[in-house]
C-alpha cells in the first residue's frame, strides 16, 4: 500500500468484536479507520459528517437487516460500499448497491482484495 | 354438485377445461373428476399439474366413474398419467353422504400436507438463519484470536487468555439460551461471567443494582468488557492481592428515557499507576463500550483503585420495542 494514498475507511456493523478486528486489519493494510456505527439511524444522523472513499457494510444491524437501505443512501451521496456478511444471499440481492461482498468470518487476504475496489472507485 | 358441497361448508369451484390449468395453480384441496372428464385434453393438464408439484404436495383425486366402466382399465391408465396422485373412486350413483365424507376426508389428508410444507418453510427459515448465526460466531472467535494474538508476548499468555475470552463468551452463550428468549437479565451476565473468580472467595466481589433485562447482542459485549475489566484485576489490579475487593453496581436514571450507569470500582489493592501503553483488552472495552452506549466509558485511575464508569441511554442496550 506504501505506493498508494491510503483510503478512509467507515464501517457499518453492531458486533464490536468484528468491528475492533476490522479496524486492525484496516490499520495494518496502511489505511485509516474512520469509525464505526452500529446502526442505519445512526448513520442517517451523522451522514453529513462522514468523509470517507468507502463503507464496509453488514446487512444485519442493531435496528434490523438495513444494511442495504445504508449502502443505497451511501450511493445517492457518491459513496461506494461493500458488504460484509455471513448472508450473502441477501447481498446479493441488492448487489447493484455495492462495489462487493466480503463473506463473514472476514479474511485478511480477501479483504485487503476488496478495499483495492475502493481505491479503483476513487480514482 | 358444487351446492352439495356448499351445503356442507367446502367450497368448490367447477372448472372448465380452459380454466383448469388456472385453477389448479391456485393448489385446491381435492380434484374431483367426473367419468367424462377423462378425456386426453383433460388428463394431460392434469399431469402436468402433477409433475410440477412441490415435494410436499400430493393431492388427493376423487375419481367418480360410470358403473358399467371397466374400473381396473382406468384405475391402470390413471395410474400410469398421474404419478404421486391420491385417487379415490366412486361408482356412480353415489350416495350424497358417502361422497361428501370421502371428500373431507381428503381434505384433511391435504391440510396435513400443507402443514408439512409449513414445517419444511420454518425449517429452511432455521437453517439459514442458523447458517448465518455460526458464520457470525466464527467471526467473532477469529476477532478475539487476532485481538489476543497482538496483545501477547508469550505463547502461553496467549493460550491463557484466548482461552479465558472463549470461555467467557461460551458462558454468555448459555445465558442467552437459557434465557430462552431475546432478552437476557444484567444480573445473570455479570454472575455467569464473575464466577470464575467469586467461586472460593464470594466476598471479594460485591455486585448491586436493580432488575434489569439487555438485548442479547448487548449482553455479549457487557459479558466479554466485564470479563476484561475482571482479568486486568487479577493481572494487575485488586484481584492481584488478598484484600483487594471490587464492588460493582449499576443504577437506572428516573428520566421518562432513562439513562444507565454501570460502575466498577476497585480498592485496597497495590498502587494505582495509569499504563504507558494501552492493552488490546482495554482498547476493546472502550471501542465496543462506545459503540454500545454512544459514548466511551470513564477510566480513572484514583489512588485507592481503578474506576471504570459506563454510562448511556438503556434505550440502546433494552430491545427495541
Amino acid at each position: 500500500m506504501s505506493q498508494s494514498q491510503p483510503l478512509r475507511i467507515f464501517y457499518l456493523e453492531d458486533n464490536p468484536l468484528i468491528v475492533f478486528h476490522v479496524q486492525s486489519m484496516i490499520e495494518d493494510l496502511g489505511h485509516i479507520f474512520v469509525g464505526s456505527l452500529g446502526s442505519f439511524a445512526e448513520l442517517k444522523a451523522s451522514i453529513d459528517k462522514l468523509e470517507i472513499d468507502g463503507a464496509l457494510i453488514d446487512i444485519d444491524l442493531s435496528d434490523g437487516p438495513t444494511g442495504p437501505a445504508a449502502a443505497e443512501l451511501l450511493l445517492k451521496r457518491g459513496i461506494a460500499s461493500i458488504f460484509v456478511t455471513g448472508q450473502e444471499q441477501t447481498a446479493a440481492q441488492y448487489a447493484s448497491r455495492s462495489l462487493g461482498i466480503i463473506s463473514k468470518p472476514i479474511l485478511l487476504q480477501q479483504l485487503a482484495a476488496k478495499l483495492e475496489l475502493f481505491m479503483q472507485h476513487k480514482n | 354438485m358444487v351446492s352439495l358441497l356448499h351445503e356442507h361448508h367446502i367450497r368448490g369451484r367447477a372448472a372448465r377445461t380452459a380454466d383448469l390449468a388456472d385453477l389448479l395453480a391456485d393448489s385446491p384441496g381435492v380434484l374431483v373428476v367426473t367419468h367424462e372428464a377423462l378425456r386426453p385434453d383433460v388428463t394431460s393438464v392434469i399431469a402436468a399439474f402433477l409433475q410440477d408439484q412441490p415435494n410436499w404436495s400430493e393431492i388427493p383425486i376423487v375419481v367418480l366413474l360410470d358403473r358399467a366402466a371397466s374400473q381396473s382399465r382406468i384405475e391402470a391408465a390413471l395410474n400410469a398419467a398421474w404419478p404421486r396422485s391420491r385417487r379415490i373412486f366412486y361408482q356412480r350413483p353415489v350416495a350424497a353422504l358417502e361422497l361428501v365424507s370421502g371428500i373431507q376426508s381428503a381434505l384433511l389428508s391435504r391440510f396435513r400436507q400443507r402443514e408439512v410444507r409449513d414445517y419444511l418453510e420454518r425449517e429452511l427459515e432455521l437453517r439459514l438463519e442458523l447458517n448465518h448465526r455460526v458464520k457470525n460466531i466464527l467471526a467473532s472467535v477469529m476477532s478475539i484470536f487476532e485481538m489476543t494474538r497482538r496483545g501477547a508476548a508469550t505463547t502461553e499468555g496467549l493460550a491463557e487468555d484466548f482461552r479465558g475470552r472463549l470461555t467467557a463468551l461460551s458462558n454468555i452463550h448459555s445465558v442467552v439460551f437459557r434465557a430462552g428468549g431475546d432478552e437476557v437479565s444484567l444480573a445473570d451476565i455479570v454472575d455467569s461471567t464473575l464466577a470464575p473468580y467469586r467461586s472460593d472467595e464470594s466476598s471479594r466481589i460485591s455486585v448491586y443494582g436493580p432488575q434489569v433485562l439487555v438485548s442479547r447482542e448487548a449482553a455479549t459485549t457487557l459479558a466479554l468488557c466485564l470479563h476484561e475489566l475482571a482479568t486486568n484485576a487479577i493481572k494487575y489490579g485488586a484481584l492481584s492481592e488478598p484484600e483487594g475487593q471490587i464492588l460493582l453496581e449499576w443504577k437506572i436514571s428516573s428520566d421518562p428515557d432513562p439513562d444507565i450507569t454501570i460502575t466498577w470500582t476497585e480498592r485496597c489493592g497495590p498502587p494505582v499507576v495509569e499504563p504507558s501503553r494501552r492493552g488490546y483488552g482495554t482498547r476493546y472495552i472502550r471501542s465496543a463500550l462506545a459503540g454500545l452506549f454512544g459514548q466511551p466509558p470513564d477510566f480513572a485511575f484514583a489512588n485507592e483503585g481503578l474506576r471504570c464508569t459506563i454510562h448511556g441511554p438503556l434505550s440502546r442496550v433494552s430491545l427495541k420495542h
